[in-house]
């Protein structure tokens, strides 16, 4: 592909540290994201994967180390400036009403209204419904605007929590764990969503424990061993069973 | 127009599914009236509905923002004497302290809203339940009526406010024109407001609410405070025809208002309910008590009779929840 903005660096995390009390859960890591990438972010339970996420998505403020955005030193002092900066984040509960349908819940919080003289009088549920059709059309899911999210299979849901992510065309998507709770079946639906966010220009950052969906989706593969980067390497040169060795520890360090 | 964002969108079962509570109540309506007219011969006067629809009116002003108290997984169980305490200190105030009858007004509803904002925000600060925080307001606020009017009534001195807000207005009793505009009011909020979407995510999933940016305290402060203002009004409203303040006034109201909201199809467990269901339980719930008493029905039967209809309501909402919201009702 020759899309220019893929060579440009959208993030750069440097020498990131968070310390919760005695516990470093990040030592001093350093990677970077570019456009229309996708990044694996791989690691053993507790190894600091979460926290990275969170710290790009202005949820934790890093004890040490800088964040830079296309270049700019940035500082989020909460999710809603990462939100601004076009960072969205599908954390790995959904966040999910069981009790609106999926339009609804597209759009919750950010509701689209009716407005006479400028005041918003009433929810525009027909616009809403238009919106989220056509996002779940982008995203290639079959999930309909007005179903209940109470009757949809786990990918159907984490259509709805991705499509979320593109109301204000964010740049940047991180996602916690998408395929840990669903069926091999709804595996497939989630990596097909993550591959159009990339065609789309997105840079997505995926954890997952699942080699295989990494393997079949992920660019590059950044490997955390408690709190600090011991791999990062283009998926393309390295392997699953590499993989696993630098997460337990058997291989010592790729690419760092 | 449909009559619900639930249903606006449930696309894939239909409306009749949807709304089988709301058709169940109906037939229920009509069931009871067609046997009541029958077995009493004044129920259908115009003199006996006037005053089942002024008994529904004191109910349903309360029961609206009790609606949406439940939709968003709290409960106010304080209601009853809320209105007696707003009774007495209305009373109070105009005859002791000569405050204009506006003002007393005012005074009063907004000291109903601080009331039930305290409870709305000790479950957002200490997480204390508001099943418990309005319990102790349940006790406190009978008490205080008691002991503010030495248990006497507290007359009102003013023809005028009896004539207005005690009197008729269109051929039909003030209050019952406030219910219907409090009907309309909740109505509006709960099918085509933000708020209202924001309230019925709430009661599904308050993690998500949180999450996604929305003032969750905000919601949850303000719909407790919701309910504590109509209970205030309606404790004028009966000051208003009995041209008192009586610390025992709606001595059980509490009960009929949840009662009406839960036959009214609103699930305990938070994140359904409808204004109209509600609407429809408290009409059936009026309709049943007069019913009753013109029967000559001994009031403690009536007392056993209500309960049984009210666990029938909720065995067949259960029911219908399980087919129309998945197992769970949730
Ligand atoms: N809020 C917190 N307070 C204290 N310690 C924390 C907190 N959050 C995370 N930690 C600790 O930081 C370390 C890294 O946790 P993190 O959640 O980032 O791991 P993870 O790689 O996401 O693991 P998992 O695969 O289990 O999700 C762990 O030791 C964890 O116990
Ligand atoms: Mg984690």
């Amino acid at each position: 592909m020759s899309r220019q903005s893929e060579n440009s660096t959208l993030l750069e995390m440097r020498d990131i540290a968070v310390s919760f009390g005695a516990v470093r859960a990040l030592d001093g890591v350093s990677f970077s994201l570019k456009a229309g990438e996708v990044l694996g972010l791989m690691g053993d339970n507790g190894a600091g994967k979460s926290t990275m996420v969170k710290t790009i998505a202005g949820n934790l403020t890093p004890t040490s180390g800088s964040i830079h955005l296309s270049g700019q030193p940035t500082i989020f002092n909460g999710p809603s400036d990462a939100r601004a900066a076009g960072i969205e984040v599908v954390y790995q509960d959904l966040a999910l009403c069981n009790n609106l349908s999926a339009a609804e819940n597209v759009f919750l919080g950010r509701e689209i209204m009716h407005r006479i003289a400028g005041i918003p009088v009433a929810v525009n549920g027909r616009e809403m419904r238009d919106r989220a059709a056509r996002l779940f059309e982008e995203l290639q899911s079959d999930t309909r605007a007005n179903q209940m999210v109470n009757s949809m299979s786990g990918g159907q849901r984490q259509a709805v929590a991705i499509a979320r992510t593109r109301l204000n065309k964010s740049r940047i998507v991180l996602l916690d764990e998408p395929t840990a709770a669903i069926s091999v079946r709804q595996v497939e639906q989630v990596l097909k969503l993550i591959k159009r966010l990339q065609e789309q220009g997105v840079a997505v950052v995926l954890i997952s424990h699942r080699m295989p969906d990494v393997f079949s989706v992920a660019d590059r593969i950044v490997v955390l061993r408690r709190g600090t980067k011991v791999a990062d390497v283009m998926t393309a040169k390295t392997s699953p069973e590499e993989v696993t060795g630098l997460i337990t520890g058997a291989v010592e360090r790729v690419g760092v | 127009m449909s009559i619900s964002p639930i249903a606006q969108n449930t696309r894939n079962q239909s409306w009749w599914v949807e709304h089988l509570n709301e058709i169940g109540l109906l037939i229920a309506l009509f069931v009871l009236v067609a046997v009541f007219s029958q077995t009493a011969p004044n129920f259908l006067s115009d003199r006996n509905l006037i005053n089942i629809l002024r008994s529904a009116a004191y109910v349903g002003i309360v029961a609206f923002p009790m609606t949406f108290v439940i939709i968003a997984g709290e409960i106010d169980i304080s209601v009853g004497p809320a209105v007696a305490f707003a009774g007495v200190a209305f009373a109070q105030l105009v005859s002791a302290f000569a405050i204009p009858i506006p003002l007393a007004l005012l005074l009063v509803c907004a000291f109903g809203a601080l009331l039930g904002g305290v409870s709305g925000w000790l479950k957002v600060r200490y997480a204390v339940p508001t099943f418990i925080s309005t319990l102790a307001l349940w006790s406190a606020l009978r008490g205080g009526a008691l002991w503010w009017s030495d248990a006497l009534p507290v007359i009102v001195p003013s023809r005028e406010f009896r004539a207005v807000l005690g009197g008729d207005f269109l051929g039909l009793p003030t209050v019952v024109w406030l219910m219907l505009a409090t009907f309309v009011l909740f109505s509006y909020l709960a099918i085509l407001s933000r708020y209202g979407r924001h309230i019925y995510a709430l009661g599904a999933n308050a993690a998500a609410v949180a999450a996604l940016g929305i003032n969750s305290a905000r919601l949850r402060i303000s719909i407790m405070a919701s309910t504590g203002i109509f209970a205030a009004l309606v404790g004028v409203l009966i000051d208003a025809r009995l041209g008192s303040g009586n610390a025992n006034a709606a001595t059980g109201l509490e009960f009929d208002v949840i009662a009406a909201v839960i036959v009214g199809g609103t699930l305990l467990t938070g994140g359904h309910g409808r204004m109209t269901g509600t609407l429809l339980g408290v009409l059936v719930i009026a309709v049943l008590a007069n019913g009753l008493v013109l029967n000559g029905v001994d009031p403690d039967v009536q007392q056993v009779v209500r309960g049984g209809v009210i666990l029938l309501a909720v065995l067949v909402n259960a029911a219908l929840a399980k087919r129309a919201h998945g197992a769970t009702g949730k």
